[in-house]
C-alpha cells in the first residue's frame, strides 16, 4: 500500500503561524456558521442547537439543526436507498471519491484547523494534526477498500475453487466525540463508505460545524446525498439510531458509559430485525505511564507533561497517572511539579497556550471535583491556575499520594489531571495497570531492554508507547484502539479496521463434472 | 587561494602531535574503532554509555551492559567474555566496575573538570601551552523553573570563578588581541534551552522573554568583568528564540556598551546563508563595539533535524549530503572573513579542510592571523589544536564541565560524532590519505 501520511504545518516558522491566525479571523468574520439537519441531500432549518466557544461562551460558532428520533428514522431510510447504489459501485470508484474528500480537506485545511480553535478550543497544534489525521483516514482506508476488494487467499483442492470476499453490511450509524471534532467522524464515516455501506453521522453536540465541514467534503466529492446523512443533536437521536432495526453497524467512539449502553442497546435484536448489530467501539482509557529507575527524567518528564495536559487531557490517548519506581521517585515528582507550575493556562489561539480550557462547564466541574478530591485524600503537587475570565478553564494540577482504592486514580478524569503513584518495581506498576478496567493506551520510560520486554509481556494495553508519550498516533503507523473495556479491540488507521464494517462470504464451487475437473 | 589552502593544510598536519604517544588515549580509541565498525555495537556501547549515570549498584550497570550486548550478534572477543562473566553476581560486580571505569575515562577525554573551580588548572596548562577555553556548563534538561535558576546561578560562579584566576595566567599576546583591540581571557558559552523551561518552537516568544531575564544580569555581570559571554545555537525548534533573545538583548541600550558577544551560525542548515546575511547587516548597522564574535559551525543535531522532519513529513531543514554542509561551511567562511570589519569571525572545525580554507582565505583577501579564531572541542580536537598553536594561530579550546550525569547528552553526542563514517575525524582514523583529506568538497 503507498500511503504517506499528511504532512502537519511546520509551526515553528513564524510564517505558518501567521498564516493561521489570519485564517482564524476570515473564520471569525463568517460566525456563526449554519449547521442544517441533512437527510436525502434535504437540508432542515440550523435551529435548535448552538456551538459555542469554549473559551468564550458569549462566542457562537455555529447554529445548528437538531436532529431528534424521527429524523434519526428518516435518515435511515434514506440510506437504506442510498446503500444499494453506493454499494454496487467498484471499491476503485469509492476509493477516488474518498480521496477527491481528502482533497477537499487539504484545500481547507487553515480554516479547518481555526474551526476547531474556536468550536472546541483545540490549540494549533492539535487541531492542525487532527485536519490532516482526517485527510490520512480518507486516504487510507481508500486503499484498503481496493485491497479489501481482492479478497483473501484460500487453500486449494482439485475440484473445487475457493474464494472469500467481504461486502458491505448496509447501514451504518456513526456516533462521533467532540475532542477530534474532524478526524474521529471521518476516520469511522469514511471507512464505512469506503468499504461500500451508507452512512448516518451524529456528531457530538459540541461540534456540529467541522462535521459539518466534513460532510460537505464528501459529498462535493461525489458520495450521493443518500448515501451520506448528517444528523446534528443530542442523545435522543443517537439512541434512535442505535435502536433502529435497520441500522448494521454501529460505529462509536465516547465515553466508556455510553459506549456500554450502546453495545446493550445493540444487542437487543427485535423479531423484525433480520441481523445482528455489529459495534465498533472505542471508550475511555486510564492510561498510565510506567517510569523505571534507569529511566531518562530529561526525556520523560517533557513527554508526560505533554501526554497528560496536551488539550487539557481530553484525549482517550492521555497520560492519567504516572507509576513511578520509588528509587527516582522523588526527583521525578519535583521535576514533574516543576514543570506543571510553569505550563500556561489560556485561549486555545494562543500559539503560547499549553493548556486550554476543557470543552464546556460541566466538564469544568467534573475535573474540580476529582481535583478536590484529589486535595482530600493525597496531594496536590503542583497547580497552573487558569486565568479570570468566562472560559471553561481548568487548573493543570498534579496530585501525588493517592491510595490506590481513590476513585482520582480508577475513574477516567478526562481533564487536566496527572497523579502520580510510588511503586516498588516494574511487577507492582504492571499489577497496578492490570487490576485497572480499562486497556487503551499506556506508557513505558526504561533503558533496560530486559524490562521493556517484561512490560510489553504484562501490557493489556491497545497501544504501548515506550520512551515517548501517549499521544498523537499517526494513521497506518500506530493503528490506534483500546482493548478490555476501553473498545472493541478495533484499530482505527489499522490494516484490520475495515473488517468491522463488511460481511464476510465464501464461495465454494465444485468444478468436477462427470469425474474430470473442468478448469 | 586553492594552492595556498593545500599548502597550509599539509603544514599544519604535519605538525600534529602522532599518535599513540598516550596509552590511555590509545584504548579509548579502540574502543571507537570497534563501534565505529560495527552499526550494532554502535549502539549497544551508546545505549550503555548513556545509561551509566542513570545506574543504582555496579551489577546494575553490569545488567544493563550484559542485556545491550545480548542484542549484538557478532561480539568482538573482549565483550564476548564480559558477557561470560555476567552470569554470576561477583562477575557482574567485577565488569560494572571495569565499564564503570571505561565510561569515566571516556567522559574525562571530553570533561575538562567537576565545577569551574576544578577546571582553572587545567584551563591555565592549556593557556600556557598557547590555547585559550571557552567554558561551557553541563547540565541535565531545564524542565523547571528552579532548574533555569540553578544554571543561571552556575554561569554566575563560572564567570567569577574564572575571572579570579584569569589575571594571573601569563601574557600570551596571540590569544589577548587582534585588530578590533582586546580579547577577553574569561570565556564563557551559555545554552538558552538551560536558561529557561518554556521554550516552546511555536511560540518563541514565551522563552525568549522567560530567559531574557536571566541572561541579562549574566551578560551585565560579563560586562563588570571583561569577560566574553557566548550563546551557543542548539536545533531549529529553539533557532528563532535564540537568534531573537540575543540581538534584543545587545540592542538595549544599558548593555550598548558591552561585554564581548557571541553567537553560532550553523552552515548545514539550508537558510544559513540568508541568516549571516542578517547578522552581519545587523552588525554593520549597530556597530557594536566590543565587536560580535560569530562562531561558523556545521552544526551538532544532524540526526535529530532530519528524524524529525521525516517523522512529520517536512523537508528537512539541514543539508543531506555531507559535501553539501562542507561547501556551505566554506561559503559561510568567506562571508565571515570578508566582514571581519564589523564581526570577529571565529571558525570552529575539527576539518582540516576547512580550517585550512579559512586561514587561507582570511591571508588571500589581506587579514592577519590574529584575525581569525580558531576553535575546536576538547576531546575531539586536541590534536589540530597544538597543530595550529604551533603555527602562532588563536586557538580557543571548548571545554565542557560537569559531573557525569550533567555531561551524558553531551558525552553520547560526542561520541557519535566520533565515531559516524561521516565525519572527518573518522575518515582521519581510518588512515584517508592526506591528498583526500584536503581534497575541495
Ligand atoms: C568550539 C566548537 C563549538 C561548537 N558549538 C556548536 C554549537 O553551538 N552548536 C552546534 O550545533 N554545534 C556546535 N559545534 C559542533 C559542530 O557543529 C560540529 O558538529 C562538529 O564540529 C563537527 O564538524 P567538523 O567540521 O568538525 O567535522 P566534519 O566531519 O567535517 O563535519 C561533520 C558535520 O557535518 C555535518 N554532516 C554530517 N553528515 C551530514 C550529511 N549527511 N549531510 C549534511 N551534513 C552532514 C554535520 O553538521 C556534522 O556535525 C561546535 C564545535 C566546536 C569545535
Amino acid at each position: 500500500m503507498s500511503f504517506a501520511n499528511e504532512p502537519v504545518l511546520e509551526l515553528r516558522r513564524a510564517p505558518v503561524r501567521e498564516s493561521l491566525l489570519e485564517g482564524l479571523s476570515a473564520l471569525d468574520a463568517r460566525l456563526p456558521l449554519e449547521v442544517p439537519v441533512l437527510v436525502g441531500g434535504e437540508a432542515g432549518a440550523a435551529a435548535g442547537l448552538d456551538s459555542t466557544d469554549p473559551g468564550d461562551p458569549s462566542r457562537l460558532v455555529a447554529r445548528a439543526g437538531r436532529a431528534g428520533p424521527a429524523e434519526a428514522a428518516a435518515a435511515v431510510e434514506a440510506a437504506e436507498r442510498g446503500s444499494g447504489e453506493w454499494s454496487s459501485r467498484p471499491a476503485a470508484e469509492r476509493a477516488r471519491v474518498l480521496s477527491g474528500a481528502a482533497a477537499r480537506l487539504r484545500e481547507r485545511r487553515l480554516e479547518l484547523a481555526a474551526l476547531q480553535v474556536r468550536e472546541c478550543a483545540k490549540p494549533w497544534r492539535e487541531a492542525d494534526a487532527d485536519v490532516c489525521e482526517a485527510i490520512d483516514f480518507l486516504e487510507y482506508y481508500a486503499l484498503a477498500a481496493v485491497e479489501l476488494e481482492e479478497g483473501r487467499a484460500l487453500v486449494q483442492a482439485p475440484g473445487e475453487r475457493n474464494t472469500m470476499r467481504y461486502v458491505p453490511r448496509g447501514v451504518a450509524a456513526v456516533i462521533a466525540p467532540w475532542n477530534f471534532p474532524l478526524a474521529i467522524p471521518c476516520g469511522m464515516t469514511a471507512a464505512a463508505l469506503a468499504a461500500g455501506n451508507a452512512v448516518v453521522l451524529k456528531p457530538a453536540e459540541q461540534s456540529p460545524a467541522s462535521a459539518h465541514a466534513l460532510v460537505e467534503a464528501l459529498h462535493g466529492a461525489g458520495v450521493p446525498p443518500d448515501a451520506l446523512a448528517l444528523l446534528p443533536g443530542h442523545g435522543d437521536a443517537g439512541a434512535a439510531l442505535v435502536a433502529d432495526p435497520r441500522v448494521h453497524v454501529v460505529a462509536f467512539t465516547g465515553s466508556s458509559a455510553v459506549g456500554l449502553e450502546i453495545v446493550r442497546a445493540a444487542a437487543e435484536t427485535p423479531d423484525a430485525q433480520p441481523h445482528l448489530k455489529r459495534v465498533v467501539a472505542e471508550t475511555g482509557g486510564k492510561n498510565c505511564v510506567i517510569v523505571d529507575a534507569d529511566a531518562d527524567l530529561d526525556e520523560a518528564v517533557p513527554e508526560i507533561v505533554y501526554s497528560a495536559f496536551g488539550y487539557a487531557g481530553q484525549k482517550c490517548s492521555a497520560a492519567a497517572r504516572v507509576l513511578v519506581h520509588e528509587a527516582i521517585a522523588d526527583t521525578l515528582e519535583e521535576r514533574l511539579a516543576g514543570a506543571v507550575a510553569v505550563l500556561r493556562v489560556g485561549q486555545a489561539e494562543r500559539f503560547a497556550t499549553d493548556v486550554p480550557p476543557v470543552i464546556d462547564e460541566e466538564a469544568r466541574e467534573r475535573v474540580a471535583a476529582y481535583t478536590a478530591a484529589a486535595a482530600r485524600e493525597g496531594g496536590i503537587a503542583a497547580r497552573a491556575e487558569a486565568p479570570p475570565g468566562g472560559g471553561s478553564f481548568a487548573p493543570a494540577v498534579l496530585a501525588t499520594g493517592l491510595p490506590e482504592s481513590s476513585p482520582v486514580l480508577r475513574e477516567e478524569v478526562f481533564g487536566p489531571l496527572l497523579a502520580v503513584t510510588r511503586v516498588p518495581d516494574l511487577d507492582a506498576a504492571c499489577d497496578i495497570v492490570d487490576s485497572l478496567p480499562f486497556a487503551l493506551t499506556g506508557g513505558l520510560f526504561s533503558r533496560s531492554p530486559g524490562a521493556v520486554e517484561r512490560v510489553v509481556r504484562r501490557s493489556p494495553v491497545g497501544n504501548l508507547y515506550v520512551n515517548r508519550g501517549t499521544t498523537g498516533a499517526m494513521v497506518g503507523r500506530q493503528p490506534f484502539g483500546g482493548n478490555r473495556r476501553s473498545g472493541s479491540g478495533s484499530k482505527a488507521g489499522g490494516p484490520d479496521y475495515l473488517l468491522g464494517f463488511v460481511e464476510p462470504r465464501v464461495v465454494t464451487e465444485n468444478t468436477m463434472r462427470h469425474g474430470i475437473p473442468v478448469e | 587561494m586553492e594552492h595556498e589552502l593545500q599548502r597550509v593544510g599539509r603544514a599544519i598536519h604535519a605538525a600534529l602531535p602522532g599518535r599513540g604517544h598516550h596509552p590511555l588515549r590509545a584504548l579509548d580509541q579502540r574502543a571507537m574503532e570497534l563501534a565505529a565498525g560495527d552499526q550494532e555495537l554502535r549502539a549497544a556501547l551508546f545505549r550503555f554509555v548513556d545509561v551509566t549515570p542513570a545506574c543504582r549498584s555496579l551489577e546494575d550497570l553490569a545488567r544493563h551492559l550484559a542485556d545491550y550486548l545480548h542484542e549484538v550478534d557478532e561480539r568482538p572477543p573482549p565483550l564476548q567474555a564480559a558477557m561470560r562473566v555476567s552470569g554470576t553476581r561477583a562477575g557482574r560486580t567485577a565488569l560494572g566496575a571495569a565499564a564503570a571505569a571505561g565510561v569515566r575515562h571516556m567522559a574525562h577525554r571530553f570533561i575538562v573538570g567537576e565545577t569551574p573551580a576544578a577546571a582553572v588548572k587545567p584551563i591555565r596548562r592549556l593557556w600556557e601551552h598557547g590555547a585559550a577555553v571557552s567554558l561551557d556548563l553541563l547540565g541535565e534538561a531545564t524542565v523547571t523553573e528552579a532548574e533555569a535558576d540553578r544554571y543561571a546561578a552556575r554561569c554566575r560562579e563560572a564567570l567569577d570563578t574564572l575571572a579570579e584566576a584569569a589575571p594571573a595566567w601569563p601574557g600570551r599576546p596571540v590569544l589577548e588581541a587582534d585588530s578590533h583591540g582586546r580579547v577577553p581571557r574569561v570565556n564563557l558559552s551559555v545554552k538558552v534551552s538551560a536558561l529557561t523551561p518554556l521554550l516552546r518552537p511555536d511560540a518563541p516568544e514565551v522563552g525568549r522573554e522567560d530567559a531574557a531575564r536571566r541572561m541579562r544580569p549574566l551578560l551585565q555581570r560579563a560586562r563588570d568583568l571583561g569577560a566574553h559571554l557566548h550563546i551557543d545555537m542548539e536545533s531549529v525548534n529553539t533557532l528563532e528564540a535564540t537568534t531573537d533573545l540575543v540581538f534584543e538583548l545587545l540592542d538595549e541600550p544599558e548593555l550598548s556598551d558591552g561585554p564581548s558577544t557571541g553567537i553560532v551560525m550553523q552552515a548545514y542548515l539550508r537558510e544559513s546563508g540568508e541568516q549571516l546575511e542578517r547578522v552581519i547587516d545587523w552588525a554593520r548597522a549597530s556597530d557594536r563595539r566590543p565587536p560580535l564574535v560569530v562562531r561558523l559551525v556545521k552544526g551538532a543535531y544532524w540526526d535529530h533535524e532530519v528524524v524529525e522532519a521525516r517523522q512529520h513529513g517536512w523537508t528537512p531543514p539541514v543539508w543531506e549530503e555531507k559535501a553539501e554542509s562542507d561547501r556551505s561551511f566554506e561559503a559561510l567562511t568567506r562571508m565571515l572573513v570578508d566582514a571581519r570589519g564589523h564581526v570577529r569571525p571565529a571558525i570552529a572545525s575539527h576539518n582540516l579542510r576547512s580550517v585550512a580554507h579559512a586561514i587561507a582565505y582570511n591571508r588571500a583577501t589581506g587579514g592577519r592571523d590574529a584575525d581569525l579564531e580558531l576553535q575546536v572541542l576538547r576531546g575531539l580536537g586536541d590534536e589540530l589544536a597544538a597543530a595550529l598553536v604551533a603555527h602562532d594561530m588563536r586557538v580557543r579550546i571548548y571545554c565542557p564541565v560537569g559531573d557525569m550525569v550533567a555531561g551524558m547528552a553531551y558525552l553520547v553526542r560526542r561520541l557519535l560524532e566520533n565515531t559516524s563514517n561521516e565525519s572527518f575525524l573518522g575518515d582521519q582514523q581510518r588512515g584517508v590519505p592526506i591528498d583526500e583529506l584536503l581534497a575541495a568538497p
